[in-house]
């Protein structure tokens, strides 16, 4: 190719430059770290889809002060590893604050490098208690936090009526301090005795030698504090062994592979603890963002998890929309003094001055014949 | 006492799939030398192909139960096997006279690029097996509940670890593979193909992990493309603990280890269970280095 041409084509390309983005005065980026890949893969591509439709539909209405919303997506794997380098690079691209993630141990892993380039994190599935309690002015989380989820599930096993209580958790972050905090209320409120407490390491397939173990102990109910690919295993085993004591599930439990992995018979019968899943959402903004979303994706999203995160997306931009800045600190103290009561899609948006959200959402649910996440009311 | 029998029984089940994969990496170190990382994922291809058999032809409605999951099985390992051997012309034929080192590095370079393949083209969710294949009866022995399936994935594993040894020890190529892993050059002289015998061991050892995929796969129904490493890591481990290149040692060393973890589970804690697993890896180098059945290595006279 003559130089003569190359100019040409590098002028052409210019052009074409100039002309995409003369809609929009610039780009506001807001990022997104979510597993895409790795156990917990469901999760991850629901936050992708609920984010990116939420950002197209401020860009369709003239964008965020002006400017266009642009997510820059980064997987976190599932894992503390993978997440500390999308952290970094993450970091590196200018964005104003982080949507993500899921895992507390995932999460707690990128806390440190997002607060040292004063970017604001939300985190939409992190409920582990200590990730607050770190003094990071610029960390949120639109999920709520184990000690509410130990306080129901411990009111749960009472309403029950079970004794002998077994308790199974993973080892992460979460699923260890929920099982530390049920164990705790459990004793210090006299309602049953704790007649096992474990870990199982996830990943592994085989659970039969931790199943025989728990039978021996002989539980009226198990606390199973870990995530969905796990219980789904367990699940299915217990009921190969012929086993039929009760289950009940933490929050990460919540995700319809539950059933998948498990299969609808072993599914039956099993409770867990979640904020509300998204059929059951009961605001106008969520009817109306669950319709779009079924228009632009054919199904409504799986996971309550990932419509926290579009709540993370509309507490962000908001902040940004009323502040009219997007320096980080001004938005740090928008969200935790000035953004009351914020109708997001799960219900009303406050933030304490620990970053926590305000209010409490725990419902209980069992999974019926059909596979279907049932709503019990108290 | 039933605790112990019961723990006992599922640490076998679990040991029979450590031990049908182990032979595959015991078979590869005693003719090669070379310890194939990308073995555990051929036993993640192995439980993928058959997921896409399974459901793409419907075997076992066509053929019924007991046949069509036979059929299956020899389909995913005639699958497997020609990976196996693609795996081998591609990575490591190209390096047999090259350092060692490289071998090891090309070793885990198709395992990565095997992982991340089965994740490009299977997605990143994980994939279930269909339900209700598998008869879910329970047999009762002793007083202890186990479920059929688990006998059945025991009896399997050791018929096919019988055939193997058989095979090795009495036909004549069984004969030139023992020969070619007591020393390549000196079986060379003596008449045989190694070249041939390679890609014999390339077709075996797959074809094996791969079936074990498809146990796997039934009777637990999950599958993602990460599952071959733990796997493959478990299975490693048995081998060495049984000593690395032998094949009795391969199959014993999978069945203890299992069990290993069983009891380390019933009777230590749970959540230490890999980690006594490692520990008895760690003791058995420092104690016995060649593996409870010793090592078949050359002698240098």
């Amino acid at each position: 190719m003559g130089k003569r041409t190359i100019q040409m084509v590098v002028l052409g390309f210019l052009a074409l430059a100039f002309t995409a983005t003369a809609a929009f005065a610039g780009t506001i980026k807001i990022g997104l770290m979510c597993p895409l890949t790795g156990s917990w893969a469901s999760e991850g591509q629901d936050m992708e889809k609920i984010v990116k439709l939420l950002a197209e539909n401020i860009n369709d209405k003239g964008g965020l002060l002006g400017e266009e919303v642009e997510i820059v997506v980064e997987d976190d794997g599932g894992n503390p590893r993978t997440a500390a380098l999308a952290a970094q690079r993450l970091s590196t691209r200018d964005i104003v604050a982080v949507i993500g993630t899921y895992g507390s141990s995932v999460t707690e892993a990128t806390q440190n490098i997002y607060d040292e380039f004063d970017i604001i994190q939300l985190a939409n599935g992190s409920t582990a208690i200590r990730l607050t309690q770190k003094g990071l002015d610029k960390f949120f989380r639109t999920c709520p936090r184990d000690d509410e989820q130990g306080k129901v599930a411990v009111k749960t096993i009472d309403n029950m009526g079970f004794d002998r209580v077994a308790i199974l958790h993973d080892n992460t972050t979460y699923a260890k301090g929920l099982a530390d905090e049920a164990k705790k209320l459990l004793s210090k409120q006299g309602t049953a005795n704790v007649v096992f407490f474990d870990a199982l390491t996830p990943g592994e397939r085989d659970y039969s030698a931790i199943l025989t173990k728990m039978k021996a102990a002989k539980p009226d109910a198990v606390f199973f504090t870990g995530y969905y690919p796990e219980a789904g295993m367990l699940l299915r085993q217990k009921k190969q062994m012929n086993w039929n004591v009760p289950f009940i599930g933490g929050d990460a439990t919540n995700n319809p592979d539950l059933v998948k992995i498990a299969g609808k018979d072993a599914a039956e019968d099993f409770y867990f603890l979640s904020p509300p899943v998204p059929q059951d959402l009961q605001t106008k903004q969520a009817e109306d963002f669950l319709a779009d979303y079924r228009e632009q994706y054919g199904s409504a999203p799986d996971s309550v998890w990932a419509v926290l995160s579009g709540d993370c997306f509309l507490a962000v931009t908001t902040a940004i929309k009323e502040t009219g800045s997007t320096d980080p600190d001004v938005l740090a103290e928008y969200l935790h003094s000035d953004l009351k009561d914020m109708p997001g899609l799960t219900g009303k948006i406050s933030f304490d001055d620990k970053g926590d959200r305000v209010g409490d959402l725990y419902r209980l649910y069992r999974v019926n014949s059909q596979g279907e996440f049932v709503l019990q009311s108290d | 006492m039933e605790l112990f029998f019961q723990q006992l029984t599922n640490g076998l089940a679990v040991g029979g799939i450590y031990a049908l994969i182990a032979l595959g990496y015991t078979m590869v170190y005693g003719v090669l030398k070379l310890i194939n990382f990308a073995h555990g994922d051929l036993f993640t291809i192995g439980a993928y192909l058959g997921l896409t058999l399974l459901t793409a032809m419907g075997l076992t409605d066509k053929l019924g139960l007991g046949v069509g999951i036979l059929a299956l099985a020899v389909m995913v390992m005639g699958l497997v096997a020609v990976v196996g051997v693609v795996l081998e012309r591609v990575a490591y034929k190209p390096l047999r006279n090259a350092d060692r080192l490289a071998a090891v590095v090309s070793a885990l370079g198709a395992s990565i690029f095997f992982q991340n393949a089965v994740m490009l083209i299977y997605g990143a969710k994980f994939r279930v097996y269909p339900h209700n294949i598998l008869p879910k009866m329970a047999v009762n022995i002793l007083g202890l509940e186990i479920p059929l399936i688990r006998i059945i994935i025991l009896a399997a594993s050791i018929v096919l670890m019988i055939a193997l040894y058989l095979f090795v020890q009495k036909t004549k190529t069984g004969t030139a593979i023992r020969a070619s892993a007591i020393d390549q050059g000196a079986a060379k002289l003596m008449g045989v193909n190694v070249n041939r015998v390679i890609s014999i061991v390339f077709i075996i050892g797959p074809a094996l992990g791969g079936v074990a995929g498809v146990m796997v796969g039934m009777y637990y129904g999950q599958i993602n493309f990460t599952m071959g490493w733990m796997y493959g890591l478990k299975a490693f481990i048995a081998a060495i603990l049984g000593g690395i290149g032998n094949i009795p040692g391969a199959m014993i060393g999978g069945l203890l280890l299992g069990v290993i973890e069983a009891m380390g589970a019933a009777y230590i804690s749970i959540a230490w269970k890999d980690a006594i697993a490692f520990f008895v890896l760690i003791l058995i180098l420092i104690v016995r280095p060649t593996g409870l059945l010793g090592e078949r290595v050359a002698e240098k006279v």
